[in-house]
């Protein structure tokens, strides 16, 4: 199998559950080559480290993490050549009452690596978009202050507006090279990689 | 070495997984400088001739039989730590199941994920529920260390459900190390290469396979777990480390370095 495809000759399936992954459900996205894109299933509930339960750290880490896993199967199955992960930047900053939430999201965003060293033979390339917690419905007054420096940028970004480019960039053939990385797009807080 | 002498004298220590390889190496290093150390072994036949050599040699241990997959059994052994010694200044998860080479479409990743999400992220959850109270205490002395690795940061080829669960533990330290740092409690991660007895037997079966170790690690050689890994546990333990949280120290003689 090989990477690349005309422009707008893909088709693509959007993974996960949540606003932003119906919003993108909705959104005219023309991709290059057969493309998989899973949305992070994040636990928005702030809470205390030491009040979290069992049941509540089977929702907000065991069972996304499975359908995570699932979905990345599903894509590989399909032979799609683009997987495309989308979290929210707290697995790279962390948060206080969130570290269950934070565990999640920094953990498919590499799951993405790997999954970018294994399946890169195979003609997919898997990639990471890291967005600002707001637009996965977080706290943002949980997730506290990650950078001593403002936003670059003002706000934290739109789905269509800002999210659906970076996919269609990724999944068109001008990105076939790119593969394992992460694209933070939100607005400039986290600038460490 | 002296239990009433050194750097940690006087202060209480849990290692998970110290019966072997970097727990033990942990606890003989933190041993050494005088703190009281739970061996906390899966196995007592495992765990008890570390804690009867760490006595044989002057200092403070005793083993207690935990499994950190469970609850009950974490919670258990926390307990009997600060019944025994009367409190619990640092909190050590290093114990770890699985790490098995797959295939990340393969379809039997069950018997993968299970063992390594259970003693590595939700492991996490069970130590740091536990000694919090006791850590919390502790206040500037408190420490919550978890053993991570490399491959949670860089992605592993052959392994790669295990890098996902070494990233959920670096990120559940950063968290906590934000959400308990106003009670001066730090929360650190530890990435190892060391010569464990799991790398030890690969070594005896793959002689090239450390060759290989050793020519991509500018320092030539695999750490050892109670020089190289333990020193970096005792500095994060102890009272020099005071004002460094929420980070990850790679220890692999400089294989790493995109950190």
């Amino acid at each position: 199998m090989g990477t690349g495809t005309g422009a707008g000759g893909g088709t693509i399936v959007i993974e996960g559950v949540g606003p932003l992954a119906d919003v993108l459900r909705t959104a005219d996205i023309a991709v290059g080559c057969p493309t998989t894109v899973v949305v992070a299933d994040i636990v928005t509930a702030a809470m205390p480290f030491e009040q979290i339960t069992d049941d509540e750290f089977d929702a907000a880490w065991e069972q996304p993490m499975q359908a995570a896993i699932a979905a990345f199967q599903r894509a590989h199955h399909a032979q799609h050549q683009r997987l495309i992960a989308i979290v929210p930047t707290i697995g790279m900053s962390g948060a206080p009452t969130l570290a269950h939430v934070a565990a999640t999201a920094e953990a498919i965003r590499v799951m993405v690596k790997s999954a970018a060293r294994q399946w890169g033979s195979d003609g997919m390339t898997v990639n990471c978009i890291a967005l600002a917690p707001a637009l996965f419905g977080i706290d943002t007054t949980a997730v506290g202050e990650v950078s001593l420096a403002p936003p670059a940028l003002a706000g934290p970004g739109t789905v269509v507006g800002d999210v659906v480019p970076l996919i269609r960039m990724i999944a068109g053939a001008d990105a076939h090279h790119l593969t394992g990385a992460t694209l933070t797009a939100d607005g400039g807080v986290w600038m460490t990689a | 070495m002296s239990a009433t002498g050194g750097r940690l004298a006087g202060r209480t220590t849990v290692v998970t997984g110290a019966g072997q390889g970097v727990g033990e190496g942990i606890a003989r290093r933190l041993a050494a400088e005088g703190a009281n150390v739970v061996i906390a072994a899966r196995r007592a036949d495992t765990g008890e001739p570390v804690a009867e050599a760490i006595r044989s040699a002057g200092g403070s241990a005793i083993c207690i039989e935990t499994d950190v997959s469970s609850r009950a059994s974490v919670q258990a052994c926390v307990d009997q730590t600060v019944d025994r010694f009367g409190g619990l200044q640092i909190m050590v998860h290093n114990a770890f199941r699985g790490g098995i080479p797959h295939r990340l479409e393969s379809a039997d990743l069950d018997r993968h994920w299970k063992h390594m999400s259970r003693t590595g992220v939700w492991a996490v959850l069970f130590c740091g529920q536990a000694a919090w109270p006791h850590l919390r205490a502790a206040g500037a002395q408190g420490r919550f260390i978890i053993l991570t690795s490399p491959s949670g940061v860089e992605g592993s080829a052959n392994i790669p459900l295990y890098s996902p669960v070494k990233a959920a533990e670096r990120a559940m330290a950063k968290s906590l190390a934000r959400e308990w740092g106003p009670s001066g409690v730090t929360v650190n991660c530890i990435g190892p290469v060391a010569a464990s007895p799991a790398l030890v037997n690969a070594f005896d079966v793959n002689p090239a396979l450390k060759d290989a170790i050793e020519a991509r690690t500018p320092l030539g050689r695999v750490g050892d777990p109670e020089a190289d890994i333990g020193s970096v546990a005792l500095f994060l333990a102890g009272d020099d480390a005071a004002f460094v949280t929420g980070q990850t120290i790679i220890c692999d003689g400089g294989s790493f370095l995109g950190l």
